[in-house]
């Protein structure tokens, strides 16, 4: 039984190694609270400025000016560095702060941002902006950060943004499974679709 | 037991519960991975790209020769597939799976990546620099460049460079061409490639064409057979017969596949014409008194066809016109291989199909850019001079006859003969091994290029027999590496190393080609007042132009007054013929090193990633041969090794054996698969044109001992399949009853 225990604790002691260093290399995957890790990404971008309500000092810009590929394609898409561009450089009062000046320092070396993904999904999973997009906010009129609150969590009270649902396979069908109203102006309604073949293929 | 106790039961033990706790511990985990990756974002980007979303983009096969007009799908600057251009008179939207794999080209990890000098890698300039240095001195009449098919403005830049140069040693070489179709056509037509219309044809008789799988222009031929099939045309359903050795994709298509002694190919279009002629067909005079001594008797003990056969098919060819007479490679490949070709296209006289179904085609108005056909007896004149000492610098190009000249050439003796030998190669193949200094290419989803295709179609509703085509190879994405060059960049820097001044206009080949193009604007379809930049845009759109081509004219005139058709003789030493099988992915090895073409099952003995040699049941039986023995082939030149498959589709004096495969370079895709056939190909001749006769190796067959499972797709011969006793379904002939038509 003795040395039973000294190979456990050998084990033990082992795997104990190596999660430390897992720890250290890489955010945890899940937290308690079921959000995703806090990440760090090379200019802390302020949804809250751009996105956020006018009576927290924010600019209420749709999502969608900057994630302009989510009503037409697969992904949202990250903006080009021109996109953030083309406004600063007509906006003065912030020129000098240190994430703006950083940013033009990107600008100025064309070299493109190295955004962290913070929502990631398997590769076995296809998950298509549009459909989405082009139901809830084209055809049943719904407003854009509701809509995209849906996935996203409340982003325009972010500075970085941190995943608030837990994008599992059993909370996409939890949802797929609800009764939506079909448009706007009818009380008729309709599941998501429940097939594996939709979100895996 | 060891001294510290740990026995591997109680390690086990421990592992499984330690395996649980994390498995445990796992619960809820989901496999999203937050923060792990980046999402990198453009810096700028161009209006028209979605990310995720396709573009398309136009441009031309390089797959093989027919020139097919395609477009690429490309997402986010990288291409991923290609599809045909549905407005291309050519292919009109389809594709072959030799042209799919195009992108696997592009990709290949095995590309030669920078110059090499010896191996060595080095710069481009100083590639460049050696090339002057090694011309230094050196007479135009000592330069020799070898190049596969060409056409378009590559091939004018490479003429200027010629000039330059002072050399006229430009040598054309495809290992495997319709040459001997060429000349016989021009003898009997007075064009080397007229159009056929299958598609207009009620009946098709094709002397070892294999229009569907590697002849001409295959995808072409496809679309006009799918008319020719089609129960509700005015014509009525056409009906396909295919007389040759060994089956082909096409020959497996037929309603009647007969299988004819090789060889004796003219011998039957003979007797044919001598059958037509007694059932009351007029045959012109001289054609009446050359078929005369071709009785059905006598034909049918010659070609092993039997006579009511015979009698059955002119019966089927006197009752329905037009029809179709087609010569293509297994009738070809003799020493009287033009004879049977002329005999052949006798049939198309006799039968007035000449100007119905065999069309004038247009000749290029261009000279320059129009397309330059290979053939052998190029390549053996290069030999030739090689052997002699005549050249001292040797340049190739998108040809590797280091791996596809027969070994009784010994080419690769002679070409090690000249003094510096450059070769300009997407790959390291056999030819680029054996030269001094390597240039790589980009690939052809990387380059800038237009072709001008040699087999020229009718566009629907055009109707002119003036049609040309000009079709433009655009790239689809930005280069892989950064070391490679196009073909028309590389001869701009040479042609600027002896004519500085003349191409200075020139940054680089893409303006070369747009300033050629927008100077010939009205001959290309253009108006005199449109906006350069509007017409190149639409032109790049489009991916061709219509020329206006010279109008040609075919004629009747074949004539059987030379047709001199021996018997065949046996050979005792060597009974079997031996007839090199060019299969519709592998053609003639230049795209080995594709994975795609290697995996996929050619499609009459399913086998994959192998050669093979196809033996009769018959003649197998005689020899002891089941299949999966490893065989010696072995002909007076040479002997390969390889598996052993029993096929009834090809006639008992016959073996097949695929070409294409046996690489001792290229890759790691081609390198070392299957057999080369053509190092033990004896060096026989067509009498008139001097083109290699591909079939007239006799062969003998010998068992190693040796046996191997053949990796192929089909089931066990005579097993059932999925279980199931009976899965023939017996089906109604749709309104033909074939059994008595054919």
């Amino acid at each position: 039984m003795q040395h039973i225990l000294r190979l456990f604790i050998l084990l033990v002691g082992l795997f104990a190694g190596t999660g430390s260093y897992a720890a250290d290399a890489a955010p945890k995957l899940t937290t308690p609270d079921d959000l995703g890790p806090q990440i760090e990404q090379p200019i802390e971008f302020p949804h809250f400025r751009h996105a956020g309500d006018a009576k927290d000092g924010g600019m209420q810009i749709n999502c969608m000016y900057c994630h302009t590929y989510a009503r037409r394609s697969m992904v949202a898409g990250i903006p080009p560095v021109q996109k953030c561009i083309g406004c600063h450089q007509s906006i003065e009062s912030v020129r000098d702060k240190p994430r703006i000046q950083k940013l033009f320092e990107y600008w100025d070396a064309k070299k493109p941002i190295p955004w962290k993904k913070v929502h990631d999904l398997p590769d076995f999973v296809r998950f298509n902006h549009e459909r989405h997009i082009q139901r809830f906010y084209f055809q049943q009129d719904r407003p854009y950060q509701e809509v995209c609150g849906y996935c996203h969590g409340n982003v325009k009270a972010m500075t970085v943004a941190q995943r608030q649902k837990p994008l599992t396979m059993g909370w996409c069908a939890s949802c797929h499974q609800k009764d939506h109203p079909v448009s706007a102006n009818s009380t008729e309604t309709g599941h998501g679709p429940n097939d594996c073949f939709t979100c895996h293929k | 037991m060891t001294e510290n106790d740990f026995n591997r039961r109680d390690f086990l033990k421990v592992l499984g519960w330690g395996g649980t706790a994390v498995a445990l511990s796992g619960c809820g985990n989901t496999s999203i991975q937050d923060g792990q990756e980046t999402v990198t974002s453009y810096v700028t980007l161009p209006s028209y790209v979605i990310p995720s979303i396709s573009n398309y983009f136009n441009s031309t096969c390089a797959q093989c020769e027919a020139g097919c007009n395609i477009m690429g799908r490309v997402r986010e600057g990288r291409v991923l597939k290609a599809e045909g251009n549905p407005n291309s008179p050519i292919n009109r939207g389809r594709m072959c799976g030799l042209g799919l794999s195009g992108v696997q080209a592009h990709y290949n990890p095995d590309r030669v990546r920078q110059p090499l000098l010896k191996g060595e890698a080095i710069a481009w300039d100083k590639a460049l620099g050696v090339i002057a240095d090694k011309l230094n001195g050196v007479k135009g009449a000592e330069v020799a460049f070898l190049t596969g098919n060409m056409s378009g403005h590559v091939q004018a830049l490479l003429g200027n460079y010629m000039d330059e140069l002072g050399s006229k040693n430009h040598f054309s070489y495809e290992a495997i061409s319709p040459a001997v179709l060429r000349a016989a056509n021009k003898k009997a037509y007075g064009v080397s490639m007229p159009r056929y219309r299958i598609d207009k044809a009620r009946v098709v008789v094709s002397f070892g064409a294999d229009f569907l799988g590697a002849w001409v222009s295959p995808v072409h031929f496809s679309q006009q057979y799918a008319q020719f099939r089609k129960g509700n045309r005015p014509e009525g359903r056409g009906v396909l017969v295919q007389i040759e050795p060994k089956m082909t994709l096409t020959g497996a298509n037929a309603d009647r596949w007969i299988a004819v002694r090789p060889g004796s190919e003219g011998v039957l279009a003979l007797g044919i014409i001598n059958a037509l002629g007694k059932a009351g067909l007029a045959i012109p005079a001289d054609i009446a008194a050359a078929s005369k001594a071709y009785t059905t008797e006598r034909v049918s003990s010659e070609t092993d066809v039997s006579a009511e056969q015979i009698e059955k098919l002119a019966a089927l060819l006197k009752e329905r016109t037009p029809s179709l007479v087609l010569a293509g490679s297994a009738a070809e490949g003799y020493a009287h291989g033009s004879q049977n070709a002329a005999a052949i296209a006798l049939l198309n006289r006799v039968l007035g199909n000449v100007g119905k179904t065999v069309e004038a085609s247009a000749s290029v108005p261009f000279p320059q850019i129009a397309p330059t056909v290979g053939n052998r007896a190029s390549l053996v004149s290069l030999n030739d001079g090689l052997a002699a000492g005549k050249y001292k610098v040797v340049f190739s190009y998108g040809v590797n006859p280091v791996f596809s000249a027969p070994a009784a050439l010994k080419f690769k003796d002679n070409y090690a003969k000249a003094d510096f030998k450059v070769a300009f190669a997407q790959y390291l193949d056999e030819t680029a091994q054996a030269a001094d200094l390597v240039l790589p290419l980009d690939s052809a989803m990387e380059d800038w290029a237009t072709v001008v295709p040699e087999y020229m179609v009718t566009p629907e509703g055009a109707g002119s027999a003036a049609y040309a085509q000009m079709s433009f190879r655009q790239p689809l994405m930005d280069k892989l590496y950064p070391d490679t060059r196009g073909i028309g960049d590389i001869l701009l820097a040479l042609l600027k190393q002896r004519k500085a001044d003349k191409y200075k206009e020139f940054d680089d080949f893409y303006a070369y080609l747009r300033s050629a193009v927008l100077k010939n604007k009205v001959a290309l379809g253009g108006k005199a007042t449109d906006d350069d930049d509007a017409f190149w845009d639409e032109t790049l759109s489009k991916g061709f132009l219509p020329m206006k081509g010279i109008a040609g004219t075919v004629s009747a005139k074949a004539s059987a007054s030379d047709l001199k058709l021996p018997s065949a003789a046996a050979d005792r030493d060597y009974p079997l013929r031996l007839i090199p099988s060019i299969s519709a992915s592998m053609r003639d090895g230049r795209n080995a090193n594709e994975p795609w073409l290697q995996e996929s099952p050619d499609p009459l003995t399913t086998i994959v990633w192998d050669s093979w040699v196809e033996i009769n049941p018959k003649t197998a039986a005689k020899l002891g041969i089941v299949e999966g023995d490893i065989v010696e082939v072995t002909s007076r030149s040479g002997t390969i090794r390889t598996q052993a498959y029993l096929f009834p589709g090809i006639h008992p004096d016959a073996v097949s054996v695929p070409v294409g495969y046996g690489h001792e370079a290229m890759g790691r895709y081609a390198k070392g698969v299957g057999a080369n056939v053509f190092a033990m190909l004896d060096a026989v001749f067509d009498k008139e044109t001097g083109e290699l006769a591909l079939n007239e190796t006799g062969v003998k067959i010998s068992k190693t001992g040796q046996r191997v499972l053949i990796v192929k797709e089909e089931g066990p011969v005579g097993g059932s399949q999925a279980g199931k006793k009976k899965i023939a379904v017996q089906v109604a002939a749709d309104k033909v009853d074939l059994s008595k038509e054919v």
